[in-house]
């Protein structure tokens, strides 16, 4: 007999988890501040937000992608100071790209399971110092033997992909094209954006041909930056404010490290994570109970991709609601409101920014300008990454 | 059972030769570290005091890791003590050398850097060095500014 | 729960100084440059060891799971869906059909092309469907590629194959005697 198996069931935490506050530093191509300086930054705005001063913070949890980028092995132990780990129980999570959600999960657990009162999620990327292209470091995650060889660039993976879902569910790169059209517009009104500009899916579909199909404007760009979020439990969260974040579930799957072996057009691992996620938040249609969301957007396909995984739009369907507004920062369910990665930057890990941090901002009604219309109570965020396997989901919500 | 390889000519590695990894790294040495090298050339040391807990970073941060306060620099002389040391008689790639390298404390502050020592009859633990320093022209903007130590 | 609109803006601040390529090339700013010499030779274990010696006789070889049927292709020692030892290696054909491609303008530095390269995920055919493997299509036109298409493996001549994923030139667009 074949018996479903749905991860995360047997799951009893011993306490709630708040997020009480979030900072990020600004995300650009190079910056002169050293990873353990951008950490710094981006926890000390965290704590100012929260109310918190270092010596309450018990537990760290750190997130970040390859060493191949910062070119420090043991990166996770060389960026400890700027993160505040001197002298705590510190960790360093990576499950590439998809670290950003990977690591408040992380954090999550230790607060979740009663180890932790007080627990600081730090992400840090730095990808400029990896030469002659940052682009160089993914020669190394292909498979020496039977992909290496071919002189493979990483932007390959994505085009296959991209081509077999347009393929499969009849889309043209016309409506893939809207999604970076409007990230990069919500982007403008983000304080840290790297790549805010308006454009017009013409400019889209005549930028520079990468790897067909997809263009300069199809991508997001390499950046350094940093991103920390302070998770705590209930009765602490008490104390600091009247409208913390509460996180309802968290899931993460893996598929099979043979992409050549799936079929494409559908992310089975980020549909997997979803409904870890959404059993433990008890939510049954994503649709109509989330209001916001932030999916991985490195790609314009992959937000749809991903939408489509996440079950905010059936297979197929997520470029017709983009292209009728409803993803918009004013419409029913606002997609990456924040600008996203196609806006904002792609600082691997330190994605979390604009992922993670951006729904806790959005449900504490603390984004300013970038702020949705409607009224919001449930907000999801999901990154992806390592070899197009993984994927990583959080859902938040302001009611307990 | 399915058919194995023991033939261990028939094991293959790749490359066969060895492939290289081909990136390499720009690091850029931050806020502390850019005024830091800057001050340098100058010829001038400078260490880092936190403004809260009054810990002194040498080398130089922008923050104190403890109490995540700021810092703020000020001038030292860059004459230490050597705290441990050792005889590296093999380098990087196995061939003989010999040289003394020391963890040394800074003057008036709360750090140790690593570095060479040249120029010493003798090393011992408490013995008091100074810097040597490149010339300004020579500075690259890393630790090798700093040419070795002596004994004062 | 007292949640209302806050006029506050999070962040509040974008703390960073951005550099430009030259503040770096030209050593504006100080920085460290390091070329670390590590060189690497994978080992390619039981199943990647025997495909590429099959690769130097010209011929594509699987492995079979009897538990879920599979011919799993490319090789490995093990089913990773039933977890258990392959039950034996089986032959595959160099024809197969295109599952997705792309047209690649840039090499793995992002540096441009000269001529840009045709990728491919090819299923291979007497493998279990979507058991396909990464590869360049050549003798076709960019325009002329689309997703079903049938090809066959190119191989190098015998004397010069290594037992490489390279020993097969590329795959080029081929006909079914039966189609």
């Amino acid at each position: 007999m074949e018996v479903e198996i749905v991860k995360g069931l047997k799951f009893h935490k011993k306490q709630d988890v708040a997020i009480v506050g979030a900072g990020m530093t600004t995300f650009k191509r190079r910056l002169l501040e050293t990873g353990k300086e951008l950490s710094y930054f981006a926890v000390k705005q965290a704590l100012e937000e929260a109310g918190l001063d270092i010596k309450d913070i018990e537990m760290v949890v750190m997130g970040s992608a390859p060493d191949a980028f910062d070119g420090t092995a043991l990166k996770g132990e060389y960026l400890l100071d700027g993160a505040g780990g001197s002298d705590r129980p510190y960790l360093r999570v990576f499950v590439g790209g998809g670290t950003g959600v990977f690591a408040p999960i992380a954090g999550y657990w230790h607060v979740a399971s009663g180890l932790a009162d007080v627990c600081l999620v730090v992400c840090e990327e730095k990808m400029s110092c990896c030469h002659p292209h940052p682009q160089s470091a993914f020669k190394y995650i292909w498979d020496p033997i039977l992909d290496r060889p071919l002189k493979p660039n990483l932007i390959w993976i994505f085009a296959l992909e991209m081509r077999r879902y347009m393929h499969v569910n009849n889309i043209r790169h016309e409506d893939i094209a809207l999604v970076s059209v409007k990230n990069k517009a919500n982007a403008l009104d983000h304080p840290c954006a790297q790549v805010a500009e308006k454009i017009t899916v013409e400019d889209v579909l005549n930028s520079e041909p990468m790897a067909l199909p997809v263009r300069r404007l199809d991508v997001s760009p390499p950046s350094d930056g940093a991103a920390a979020l302070i998770m705590v439990a209930p009765h602490i969260a008490r104390q600091l404010t009247d409208e913390p974040v509460w996180v309802t579930g968290v899931g993460w799957a893996l598929d099979t490290t043979h992409w050549t072996n799936r079929d494409l057009y559908f992310p089975r691992y980020v549909a997997e994570a979803a409904k870890m996620a959404y059993r433990m938040a008890h939510i049954t249609d994503p649709r109509k109970q989330i209001d916001v969301a932030e999916p991985y957007d490195p790609f314009d396909y992959k937000e749809l991709h991903h939408m489509e995984g996440l079950g905010l739009a059936k297979k197929g369907e997520a470029p017709i609601l983009t292209r009728e507004g409803v993803t918009a920062r004013d419409g029913d369910l606002p997609v990456c409101p924040s600008g996203g990665l196609l806006g904002v930057g792609n600082p691997i890990a330190a994605t979390m920014g604009v992922k993670a941090c951006e729904i806790y901002w959005q449900l504490a009604y603390r984004a300013g300008k970038r702020q949705v219309a409607k009224e919001v109570t449930t907000g999801v965020c999901q990154a992806w990454g390592d070899l197009m396997q993984v994927g990583t989901v959080m859902v938040m919500s302001n009611k307990r | 059972m399915i058919e194995k390889i023991v033939d261990p000519e028939k094991m293959r590695h790749f490359p066969p030769k060895g492939g290289k990894i081909e990136l390499y790294w720009v690091y850029t040495s931050g806020r502390a570290g850019e005024e830091f090298f800057r001050k340098l050339r100058e010829g001038k040391f400078i260490a880092a005091k936190c403004k809260k807990c009054g810990h002194r970073y040498f080398p130089p941060r922008i923050y104190c890791e403890f109490d995540f306060s700021e810092t703020e620099f000020y001038e030292i002389t860059g004459e230490g003590c050597v705290e441990a040391f050792t005889v590296a008689t093999l380098d990087l790639n196995e061939e003989p050398m010999e040289e003394v390298i020391a963890m040394i404390k800074l003057d008036n502050t709360d750090g140790k850097i690593i570095h060479v020592i040249k120029d010493a009859k003798e090393v011992c633990i408490g013995m008091k060095v100074r810097p040597v320093l490149r010339r300004p022209e020579e500075m690259k903007g890393n630790i090798s500014d700093i040419a070795y130590y002596k004994p004062v | 729960m007292a949640v209302g609109r806050k006029k506050i803006s999070c962040p509040p601040y974008a703390e960073g100084t951005a550099l430009s390529e030259r503040d770096i090339s030209e050593r504006r700013v100080t920085i460290f440059e390091d070329h670390p010499n590590l060189v690497y030779s994978w080992t390619a274990g039981q199943a990647m060891s025997r495909f590429l010696n099959e690769l130097k006789n010209g011929k594509l070889i699987a492995t079979k799971c009897e538990k879920c049927g599979r011919i799993i292709f490319p090789p490995r020692i093990y089913c990773e869906l039933c977890y258990k030892p392959i039950d034996g290696w089986v032959y595959v054909k160099d024809t197969g059909t295109v599952q997705t491609f792309s047209i690649s303008y840039i090499d793995p530095d992002a540096r441009p092309l000269e001529k840009p390269v045709i990728v491919a995920v090819i299923a291979v055919d007497g493998a279990s469907p979507n058991m396909g493997i990464m590869h360049i299509l050549g003798e076709v036109e960019p325009e002329k590629v689309y997703i079903g298409m049938r090809v066959k493996a190119v191989w190098k001549p015998e004397n010069e194959r290594e037992g490489a994923i390279t020993d097969i030139k590329y795959w080029k667009p081929w006909r079914d005697e039966n189609d």
